[in-house]
């Protein structure tokens, strides 16, 4: 793995992902902000947070996949959702995806995404070897 | 330079004018602190989104120019945009004619306001620069405007290890919130996690390269989290970009705060 889990002894995380992550070699890539479309560009599971948020993950997986990759070299993420009742929604699906702890992690509640439809997207940086 | 495009077999992200991943081996990577219309004397340019988006990328064109480099070599923008469809309309065609054909990948987010209320847009760039890192400093950090705020605008990292810190809010180890409704207590219980981080990961506040603070309010964060912030990096401020949002994980959080940071080799 090229890089390095910070665990610091004073501060802990909130929930299970990495306090921080250092990056020690390979390529570092960096990902889009991931939404539910699929590869015709049409926006699935509107209004249906679970739905999409399957489809973010996916689509995650499918570009770390291309850069040779998967969801284990991711260094962080940020996942961004339009409305805080979502969370737990996502937070059970995204810890179906990353059954052990997450990368480097910011949760952030935003007024819109790029379209209205979209209730979340998922960006990150990896570390590919 | 050794920039690979990666396309994840999905023709959509091409039309729109972004990829879905762009990795780079990490030679000398340009980190810009998030830019806007904001002008010489403190105001903000006139005439709106059209506007605002020009004079934004021509302060970013300038921060790239003063590294050797310009908009192919951006692998990652992210946007910041209080209202969506003005940029639709009139904010998309301007940064388009500054790119080109050159395409990074992109985040674009709707926030409530920026720094100052009359900004619509804000957007900060990571650069992936062509030449070697041999011979120069661990951080270039440098200005290309006398602005006389508390950041750099932008930050290069020659050779370093990059270190991502997990977006840090003012949680304690027992996992309750410090500071519930005091803003003060939780900008400086924030900035002694990311103490706490950073020392663990080798690195000092002088190592940051890159912070993103994301606040309920951004009038009470400027009154009570920038002398926390201030005495935190003492001068060695990285480059930086302030949000006001939404929400945060729990509705204890006033503020969470992201750093890049980068150590030698």
């Amino acid at each position: 793995m090229p890089y390095t889990t910070i665990t610091p002894a004073e501060a802990k995380p909130v929930a299970s992902y990495k306090m921080a992550t250092r990056m020690e070699g390979g390529r570092l890539l960096y990902i889009a902000g991931q939404v539910a479309r699929d590869a015709e560009g049409e926006v699935l599971g509107k209004g249906d947070i679970r739905t999409q948020a399957r489809q973010v993950f996916q689509n995650l997986r499918n570009v770390l996949q291309a850069a040779g990759g998967d969801l284990s070299d991711l260094l962080k993420i940020t996942t961004y959702i339009t409305n805080i009742e979502d969370f737990p929604a996502v937070a059970e699906i995204r810890s179906s995806v990353f059954p052990g702890e997450l990368p480097a992690s910011t949760l952030i509640v935003v007024k819109r995404l790029a379209q209205p439809e979209l209730l979340i997207e998922v960006e990150g940086m990896a570390a590919i070897s | 330079m050794d920039r690979r495009d990666i396309l994840a077999d999905n023709p959509v992200e091409k039309r729109r004018g972004y990829m879905p991943g762009v990795s780079v081996s990490p030679g000398r990577i340009l980190f810009t602190a998030g830019m806007t219309g904001r002008q010489p004397d403190g105001t903000i340019v006139p005439g709106g989104m059209a506007a605002q988006t020009q004079r934004t990328m021509e302060r970013l064109q300038a921060i790239l120019q003063h590294a050797g480099a310009n908009f192919s070599q951006v692998i990652k923008q992210l946007l910041y945009i209080t209202d969506m469809e003005a940029h639709a309309a009139h904010g998309r065609a301007v940064r388009a004619g500054f790119f080109g054909e050159a395409r990074p990948t992109s985040t674009a987010l709707g926030v409530r306001r920026l720094a100052d209320p009359a900004m619509l847009i804000e957007i900060e760039l990571v650069v992936d620069l062509p030449d070697s890192p041999t011979g120069k400093p661990l951080l270039e950090k440098y200005n290309v405007e006398d602005h006389g705020l508390d950041f750099y605008q932008g930050v290069i990292v020659n050779g370093g290890r990059l270190i991502y810190l997990a977006g840090q809010v003012a949680n304690n180890p027992d996992n309750t919130v410090a500071g519930v409704g005091d803003w003060k207590r939780q900008a400086e219980k924030v900035y002694e996690n990311i103490g706490h981080v950073l020392r663990a990961a080798g690195a000092t506040p002088a190592s940051a390269v890159k912070e993103t603070t994301w606040v309920l309010d951004i009038a009470s964060w400027r009154q009570h989290g920038t002398a926390v912030r201030r005495a935190f990096y003492q001068g060695d401020y990285p480059a930086s970009t302030l949000v006001e949002i939404q929400g945060l994980a729990r509705p204890e959080f006033l503020v969470e705060i992201e750093v890049i940071a980068a150590v030698a080799r």
